[in-house]
């Protein structure tokens, strides 16, 4: 920050037009140069100066494309060797990102999904938004390194399928990775969403500079990615970290697993909302997040009973694997200490704290991005080996 | 306005409650006896078969068509809604399925088409408008590349995306969406939809017209199934299956001995 340039000055001007400019070209995919004046409110002169600049830093690309029958420059953020897709389908989201090697999101889309959707809508829009977006960037599925798909659910990486039965009604009898590969001739990498967001948290987010940590993702349902030794692990059947379906309660209620009792029965977003039905009305999880950050009482109630009942589980995973820290993401997470503080609480109280360094928990730094960021990382991961060698000179040139 | 101000919480008065709402055109019974209520903050889907009475009613809400008989209350005062400006001045807006948008006008002239801002002077505020615009677009957080771009050059997506905007000019309190995915790709649904959960955070009522089951039950609280002008049957939106809802579209249920004694 030292030597930022004074503010007003010619060149802090210049930076702040170039940052307009790219966040611009962030948020829309692809602009041409006529839209990025309109998008930036700088006079066409400007745009087109910084432009040069940052196609000569490699920051941008322009290609020609035709606009309302003219031709016309479009600008794109550079792409560095090629492109991941990250996938994200959620129990009422899809959230579909572009990324290039430097893990860097170019595009992004959300999809509000319905309730229990079905595994044949909800694949062929994934496949239809993936295009979508590419289109929008300039791109084509050639440039495509790979996809990575997390899902809500326990999955065999090796075959790319929903390994438990039940939980996802209708998805367990379908090859997922198979799918979507099949439609789009691109590899396809499917794992379950916590293990994506403790995967993206370990490399890039609120864990990496530790080698063995949990994340837990409080969702709609709840799960844990256990990141141990710096590599995450799945267990045989993907089924590690499930902390959904822990037993809490030896008298509740049967869950979608077949056992009676498990954390997502009491935790899982019907059970929230139901005690809050007599006093606040049919609410949905998002506005139950929303009330709990304005402040009203009742919804932060439910959140810091599920924090500590989660953290209760949670405490249990860390006797197991000791972790240095556990990173708390999922959409509960963004009511921040509400469901944060209880966690911890749960966790401290339980855990044998070590002397030599104490269990650390935090929020995920990546937010709601944190699984796609995942299914980014795995795509690159996995495709590391074929591309490595090309790979590693670009991705130094993109971080210097 | 915090969450869950309206959407059923026990005691509220809804934003607009209809009652016992019926529409005719000589012979055809376009809407019997239809009851509809919104609260604020909530999402509401109309479902049915082609001619079912949605877009009758939806013409009714937004003042379009004055019904024969029935009773429509707003905050709980009963009113009459004679025209599409009354309806507006009473907190109602409404997206049509033709958009009913310029191709050769910008964004900004769009929006204010028909209700430009003046300067004391009696010239367009154009500085005014832009920046207005600017901020509904925001507030909706539309990918619209700028307040100036025609018409013409944007995609289904954004079209439908200033056709809304338009609608939050007048601070309006329920926004009606006359099949606002139809004939759009799936990136610009998806961008549809979530200015639908967007309009719905913003503590509006929304009323929800389309035909697909996907979409409908991705965004909405409560979806409403007409068949024949008649109600026939609430859901909510989160439990309700996917073949029950069919069902009362199609008549394999019936809702009420009101459909059966119409028969």
């Amino acid at each position: 920050m030292a030597d930022r340039p004074a503010a007003g000055s010619q060149s802090a001007l210049r930076g702040a037009n170039r940052g307009l400019i790219l966040d611009a070209l962030k948020q829309h995919g692809g602009l041409t140069q006529v839209e990025l004046t309109g998008a930036t409110g700088l006079s066409a002169a400007t745009v087109s100066t910084i432009v040069k600049e940052l196609v000569g830093a490699e920051l941008v690309e322009v290609r020609s494309t035709v606009r309302t029958g003219r031709r016309a420059q479009l600008v794109t953020l550079a792409r560095r060797v090629g492109l991941a897709v990250g996938v994200h389908i959620g129990l009422r989201h899809m959230r579909v990102v572009l990324g290039d090697v430097a893990h860097d999101v170019v595009a992004e889309q959300l999809l509000p999904l319905p309730a229990q959707h079905r595994v044949d809508t909800t694949l062929d829009r994934a496949a239809l938004l993936i295009t979508d977006l590419l289109d929008r960037m300039g791109a084509s599925l050639d440039e495509v390194l790979g996809i990575g798909v997390g899902l809500p659910a326990p999955v065999d990486v090796a075959t790319g399928m929903v390994s438990v039965k039940g939980i996802m009604r209708g998805w367990d009898e379908v090859p997922v990775a198979h799918v979507l590969s099949k439609r789009l001739a691109r590899p396809v990498f499917v794992d379950n969403d916590a293990n994506l967001g403790g995967l993206a948290e370990s490399t890039l987010g609120a864990s990496r500079q530790y080698q063995d940590s949990i994340y837990v993702r409080a969702s709609y349902g709840t799960g844990a990615g256990l990141v141990i030794g710096g590599r995450l692990h799945r267990g045989f059947a993907g089924t590690a970290g499930e902390i959904g379906h822990v037993q809490v309660d030896p008298s509740g209620r049967i869950c979608l697993c077949g056992s009676r009792g498990c954390l997502d029965t009491v935790v899982g977003s019907q059970a929230l909302l139901e005690p809050l039905r007599a006093s606040h009305g049919a609410l949905a999880l998002r506005d139950v997040i929303a009330a709990a950050n304005e402040g009203d009482p009742g919804c932060r109630q439910v959140i810091a009973d599920a924090g500590a009942t989660i953290g209760a589980v949670v405490a249990g995973l860390c006797v197991a694997v000791n972790p240095q820290c556990v990173v708390v993401g999922g959409e509960l997470a963004e009511t921040g200490e509400v469901l944060t503080g209880p966690l911890r609480e749960a966790i401290r109280r339980r855990v044998l704290l070590n002397q030599i360094a104490p269990l650390e928990v935090f929020p995920a730094a990546l937010g709601e991005r944190a699984e796609v960021t995942g299914a980014l990382q795995l795509v690159l991961q996995s495709t590391d080996l074929v591309t490595r060698d090309e790979l590693e000179p670009m991705t130094w040139r993109g971080l210097g | 306005m915090s969450p869950g101000d309206g959407a059923g919480r026990p005691g509220r008065v809804p934003l607009l409650s209809m009652r016992e709402v019926s529409v005719r055109f000589g012979a055809v019974e376009a809407l019997v006896g239809v009851d509809l209520t919104v609260h604020a903050h909530e999402v509401v889907a109309l479902v049915g078969d082609n001619g079912a009475g949605k877009s009758t009613l939806a013409k009714v809400i937004s003042g379009v068509l004055v019904p024969d008989a029935g009773l429509i209350e707003i905050d709980g005062e009963q009113v009459a809604v004679g025209s599409p400006s009354s309806a507006l001045e009473m907190g109602v807006a409404t997206v049509f399925q033709d958009l009913a948008v310029c191709e050769n006008l910008d964004v900004t002239a769009n929006i204010f088409l028909g209700r430009e801002l003046r300067t004391g002077t009696g010239m367009l505020d154009e500085a005014r408008m832009e920046h207005v615009t600017r901020e509904a677009l925001q507030r909706l957080r539309a990918r619209v590349p700028s307040a100036r771009t025609p018409l013409n050059q944007l995609s289904g997506g954004q079209r439908q995306a200033v056709a809304i905007a338009r609608t939050l000019i007048g601070e309006p309190r329920i926004v009606v969406l006359d099949e606002p995915t139809a004939a759009l790709s799936v990136v610009q649904t998806a961008e549809v939809l979530t200015h639908i959960e967007r309009l719905r955070d913003l503590g509006l009522g929304v009323i929800l017209i389309s035909h697909n089951m996907n979409d409908v039950r991705a965004v909405s609280d409560r979806i409403e199934v007409l068949r024949h002008g008649r109600n026939n049957g609430s859901f909510d939106a989160a439990t309700a299956s996917y073949e029950d809802i069919l069902a009362a579209i199609t008549g394999a249920t019936t809702a009420g001995p009101r459909l059966r004694s119409a028969i």
